[in-house]
């Protein structure tokens, strides 16, 4: 069972999450953030900080997709200990629905 | 957008932050009554001491770190509890099980009852998901009697 980084967190990026995990199982993209599943240890601590409403349990139904992009990439981008500084239009991408398709980058971040 | 998660969702307890009444003392409190308890234990006693020997000052300085982590956010904890937990290969469900019984038995007494039970309901779902990120690594596995369904 893990916490899941969910569509409202792509150009958003506030990283909030980041300064209150007990575990670091953060992993950083250019214009999101995901959970390792087998780092989280399920406290909880996260969801309620998003600002933006993107980390979701995975009991919620309908994340199975969100489960999958999440280990994929926990894989293959870095680690995020610290929260940095969101985008600069952040806001404005806040509570926009359905940015995956033409909005989310594979590329890491952290560069 | 703004829907919320749906509060009824499989087992796990809804947890907010800043629950009243817990601060650092209660913290501290709760982590020390509780190892107590641990170290008299014959179930569980001995398998922290095998690892933690007779000088607990530090790690109950970093439970206490990681219960104001988890329960007022303050960040102070930073570990991989998965991975010291996957390197005890003799670590079964009836051990958590055990940790929780004593858990939620020093909570209780020492907490006014909505404070114990947002202490016990993360403690509850950390426990389960140590015990399946321990059921889906091979080192886990190596050991026959590992129970591999906790907490499903």
């Amino acid at each position: 069972m893990t916490y899941v980084v969910t569509d409202a967190c792509i150009k958003c990026k506030y990283m909030d999450c980041v300064e209150v995990c007990p575990v670091d199982c953060f992993y950083e993209g250019e214009n999101m953030l995901v959970i390792h599943p087998d780092e989280c240890i399920d406290c909880s601590v996260c969801e309620p900080e998003c600002p933006a409403d993107a980390i979701k349990a995975d009991t919620v139904s309908g994340l199975e997709q969100w489960l999958t992009l999440n280990a994929e990439y926990a894989k293959q981008w870095p680690n995020i200990t610290a929260k940095g500084t969101p985008p600069a239009d952040a806001d404005a991408w806040d509570g926009v629905a359905n940015k995956y398709p033409e909005q989310f980058s594979n590329k890491p971040g952290g560069q | 957008m703004s829907t919320p998660v749906s509060p009824g969702t499989a087992g796990r307890a809804s947890i907010r932050i800043g629950v009243a009444g817990v601060d650092e003392g209660i913290i501290r409190n709760l982590v020390h009554a509780f190892y107590a308890k641990v170290r008299q234990d014959p179930f569980i006693g001995p398998v922290f001491a095998a690892v933690i020997g007779d000088d607990w000052g530090p790690h109950l300085a970093k439970m206490c770190d990681f219960w104001s982590s988890v329960m007022l956010t303050s960040g102070r904890y930073k570990g991989n509890p998965m991975a010291v937990h996957a390197r005890l290969e003799a670590l079964q469900s009836a051990h958590f099980e055990r940790w929780l019984v004593l858990f939620r038995q020093t909570a209780s007494d020492l907490c006014p009852p909505d404070v114990a039970a947002a202490f016990v309901a993360r403690a509850d779902n950390i426990a389960r998901s140590l015990q399946m990120g321990m059921a889906f690594r091979p080192r886990a596995s190596a050991e026959p009697e590992t129970e591999r369904h906790g907490g499903q």
